[in-house]
């Protein structure tokens, strides 16, 4: 925090940013096998794409797709971050000789001058915690609007949240009934806020009840910052008779300008990934029936206050013709 | 009170999926639904009989009709506050329950007593209801005495601020609107007593200030989850103030960083008089509706600000109970505000729970670790990452240290006795010394930890070099215990401190061994709430090592 650049910054803008400093995270990210095999598969394996192009990797981190692209033939590399772990990876980029290849900038996307007018591919990770928590996409889009050539190519491409219903009893209990006798006091005044806090975690897949629903789908090559702020409705089908206790969502993430189209997901149905699925608590618990639905529109908008968080809502409805499991409601929750 | 580390992992944290998979384990969801506050039966007992209403307007105009009681009426005309109507319904409760009458003509002196602040009806849906009723307005004539008549536009502004702050919390838990208007109040009371808030943002450019954040991360729930789940932590006060009721029977009680409250609520059962709880994050306002919640309310005062700015409502205290300890035991720095507290609020035999530290050192090896998170940078995806090393030795980490990798007995290092430490003591230079165990392939670094002593006296002394789980084990008196390897894992696991072996092969040692150095505190210029730890070591009489780490 001592960095000069950080000075007249918002405080919550300087912890993120600082937050990326530690090595943990990059420690996660890059064991992250799912999210770092996709994206050197996907670039690695597309020479023909990469060969002698321009490419700017935006928040580029430790640097490793930037690297990537230099393997894959790429001309020139600029790779962007405003934090301090730069500096780590102009080390890393010295040492494995791609000086030369690779131009590294310390600042804000929006800020910094880059030595190409133009280039011909972004690649960038810029996901967040569903999806869209802290995510760079703002970023990406900045850059793709100032600097990707006419048919440039955007690395990955094609975002999709998803959405389904859980079983979830014992851990709500734990986690949320647990405000109800905190050493024999009553706490309810910190369940409520518990509730408004989606829960970033592993859902396992036999949890889950309903099929899942694409909710928002974002193509990076024509969508705008305003697409971030959405209202999507919603059908869940129920697969079996259960209790729903939550709705949990999830991104899948697509490489379409691959030769082999390559595609991840951070689902309960795959393998597990640093962003895990994030879970929003329902304050009242559905009983559902196989082949009801769970009809309901998932709003989403960055807070007023501090862009970075999101103020999400959760409207939903339970279609069933039995008059005593009839089940409506909305929750808002804050994802900070 | 340690949570904040950006450094925190699990102990291996790689091993990933296994370890995220059983924790939504699918079992029947009995008991869920119970738990849920039933709000559409809601029953307000009539202020003057029996009678019971569903709809509080209702309520209060057969109040009106039958027994010529406006309470709208007398609560507008006293100018009460939240407390003032809390109040009010209790007196009315007590006396009609009593068998006596109230007049329309009741004065504010009639209700005064503090113990009209606690409830006469079990869950009187009424005084969680207070809000649904018109807003007693300010218009001077009101404030009946005492008060100093504010200046009309400072009044106004006043208002409406509060008005947009109680917009924006009415958002946040609609069920408590009632506790939360008065939590404004006071709020707003302290806010003008203490200075300039964090908020404040010339405040913020002209000096640093490394407590805002400090403050705010504690403002979330995770964080008051994570250690109220730390049950070696709070089963450990719990125990102590429950096990010692005497002690606390009649006593004021000053609680430094109450957090959610559940410390001054422990004193409150065990039969203080009165507990002050003092914290300056904005979790505060959770602790006063819990501390309502629970009927405490006329026991435990909840002041918002640091303990040196606030404004106790007493001079002196008998008791101070705090959990102030962060990683290492002193990051964060918290120990100082409680330092100073004792200084100027406790009676000369008064009491500090916990009561005693001491803190622990030993010397580690744990290749696995080394290997999944050191040498893991010399081959990332086929590059050479090695630049990622050079920070890892230059923080120190919070991990939960397998006792296996303790290569030699710790070292108790210092012991401090809270209720003659200064803040000097806080910044150190001690010797230490151990005798390797087993032969090692390399010393990779050095884990601190420190056990925590809640003794029933001040006169109590404990062993400098005695280990809690062994006081504990032998039944000593009070109540012990440890945050090292050997005991249950809690929320502020261990320090550890790795030494930089990447640029010279470290060499392999033999059991018997003996190293000794020295072992430094100190705080860093730049930032009041991080460390810095400091070692020496060197086997035998050969060439003396040393490393610096941060905590931050």
């Amino acid at each position: 925090m001592a960095d000069e650049n950080m000075k007249g910054m918002e405080h919550s803008e300087v912890h993120y940013f600082n937050s990326y400093n530690h090595h943990g995270i990059h420690e996660e990210m890059l064991k992250d096998e799912v999210r770092t095999r996709s994206y050197m598969n996907a670039i690695v394996q597309n020479k023909h794409l990469f060969k002698d192009k321009i490419v700017l990797d935006v928040g580029c981190g430790t640097s490793i797709l930037s690297m990537f692209a230099v393997k894959a033939g790429a001309k020139h590399v600029i790779g962007v971050d405003m934090s301090t772990i730069i500096n780590k990876a102009r080390e890393i980029v010295e040492v494995n000789g791609m000086s030369d290849k690779i131009t590294l900038i310390q600042g804000k996307m929006e800020e910094v001058e880059l030595p190409f007018p133009k280039v011909d591919i972004i690649i960038s990770e810029w996901m967040g915690y569903f999806l869209l928590y802290e995510s760079m996409l703002d970023t990406v889009l900045y850059a793709r609007d100032k600097y990707l050539a006419p048919n440039g190519l955007i690395f990955p491409d094609k975002a999709t949240i998803f959405m389904a219903g859980i079983e979830d009893g014992e851990y709500k209990d734990e986690k949320i009934g647990f405000w109800d006798n905190v050493y024999g006091f009553d706490y309810s005044p910190l369940k409520h806020t518990a509730l408004t806090e989606p829960l970033v975690d592993t859902v396992e897949i036999k949890a889950v009840v309903t099929d899942p629903t694409a909710v928002l789908t974002l193509d990076l090559y024509t969508c705008t910052t305003a697409d971030l702020a959405f209202s999507s409705p919603f059908v869940l089908d129920c697969r079996r008779d259960d209790f729903v206790h939550a709705l949990i969502a999830w991104f899948d993430i697509d490489f379409t300008a691959c030769h082999k189209p390559i595609r991840f997901s951070t689902g309960p149905h795959t393998k597990y990934t640093h962003w895990k699925q994030t879970v929003f608590y329902l304050r009242e618990v559905l009983t559902v029936q196989q082949g009801e639905q769970i009809r309901g529109v998932l709003e989403n908008k960055p807070n007023e206050k501090n862009k970075r968080d999101l103020d999400v809502k959760i409207s939903y409805q339970l279609q069933t013709d039995d008059p005593t499991r009839q089940a409506e409601g909305s929750c808002e929750y804050k994802m900070c | 009170m340690s949570d904040t580390a950006p450094e925190v992992e699990k102990y291996a944290a790689s091993s990933g999926s296994s370890e995220n998979s059983d924790i939504l384990d699918l079992k029947d969801d009995e008991g869920w639904e119970d738990a849920e506050p039933d709000q559409e039966d809601t029953q307000y007992i009539s202020l003057m009989d029996d009678e019971v209403f569903t709809d509080i307007n209702a309520m209060l105009k057969h109040c009106k009709e039958n027994h010529g009681f406006d309470f709208l009426e007398v609560r507008q005309r006293l100018g009460l506050d939240f407390y003032g109507n809390i109040k009010l319904v209790n007196y009315i409760r007590f006396q009609v329950h009593s068998g006596q009458k109230v007049s329309a003509s009741i004065s504010k002196e009639d209700f005064e007593d503090e113990k009209y602040l606690k409830p006469v009806l079990e869950d009187d849906a009424l005084l969680f209801s207070l809000d649904e009723l018109p807003e007693v307005l300010e218009d001077g004539q009101s404030a009946e005495k005492g008060k100093g008549v504010a200046e009309p536009g400072a009044l106004v502004a006043r208002v409406s601020e509060l008005e947009e702050e109680l917009r924006k919390m009415q958002l946040q838990f609609d069920n408590y609107r009632a506790t939360v208007s008065q939590t404004l109040d006071e709020r707003w009371n302290e806010r003008s007593q203490s200075g300039p808030s964090k908020q404040d943002g010339e405040d913020k450019e002209e000096k640093r200030d490394d407590d805002s954040h400090y403050f705010t991360s504690y403002s979330y729930n995770d964080i008051h989850e994570t250690m109220l789940k730390d049950t070696i932590r709070t089963d450990a006060y719990r125990d102590f103030i429950y096990n010692h009721k005497s002690l606390f029977a009649g006593k004021t009680v000053l609680d430094v960083g109450c957090g959610t409250g559940i410390l001054s609520m422990f004193c409150a059962k065990a039969g203080a008089e009165r507990v002050i709880a003092v914290d300056n994050s904005a979790i505060i306002d959770k602790a006063r509706e819990n501390i309502f919640n629970n009927g405490f309310a006329d026991k435990i005062t909840c002041l918002r600000g640091k303990v040196e700015e606030v404004t106790l409502p007493v001079d002196k205290v008998d008791i101070i109970v705090s959990e102030w300890m962060g990683y290492c035991l002193l990051y964060e720095a918290m120990l100082d505000s409680v330092i100073w507290a004792r200084d100027k609020y406790l009676k000369p035999d008064g009491l500090m729970v916990p009561s005693h530290m001491n803190m622990w050192v030993a010397p580690v090896t744990d290749p696995d670790y080394i290997a999944d998170h050191i040498a893991f940078w010399r081959d990332v995806y086929g590059f050479d990452m090695k630049a990622m090393q050079a920070g890892i030795h230059e923080d120190a980490q919070v991990l939960d240290m397998p006792a296996s990798t303790l290569c030699a007995e710790p070292f108790p290092f210092l012991q401090l006795s809270l209720h003659t430490t200064t803040v000097k003591d806080l910044v150190f230079k001690r010797k230490w010394q151990a005798k390797l165990k087993q032969d090692i392939d390399a010393l990779d670094g050095f884990i601190i930890w420190f056990d925590s002593f809640f003794m029933p006296s001040r006169e109590d002394t404990v062993p400098k070099d005695v280990r809690a789980e062994e006081w504990a084990k032998a039944e000593k008196k009070g109540i012990a215990f440890t945050t090292g390897p050997d005991g249950k894992v809690t929320h502020w696991k261990q320090g550890v401190m790795l030494i930089d072996n990447t640029k010279a092969q470290a060499t392999s040692r033999k059991e018997g061994e003996e190293l000794s150095g020295e072992l430094e505190y100190a705080v860093p210029e730049d930032n009041s709430r991080a460390l810095n730890v400091g070692l020496t070591w060197k086997f035998g009489e050969e060439k003396e090592a040393s490393q610096t780490w941060r905590m931050r």
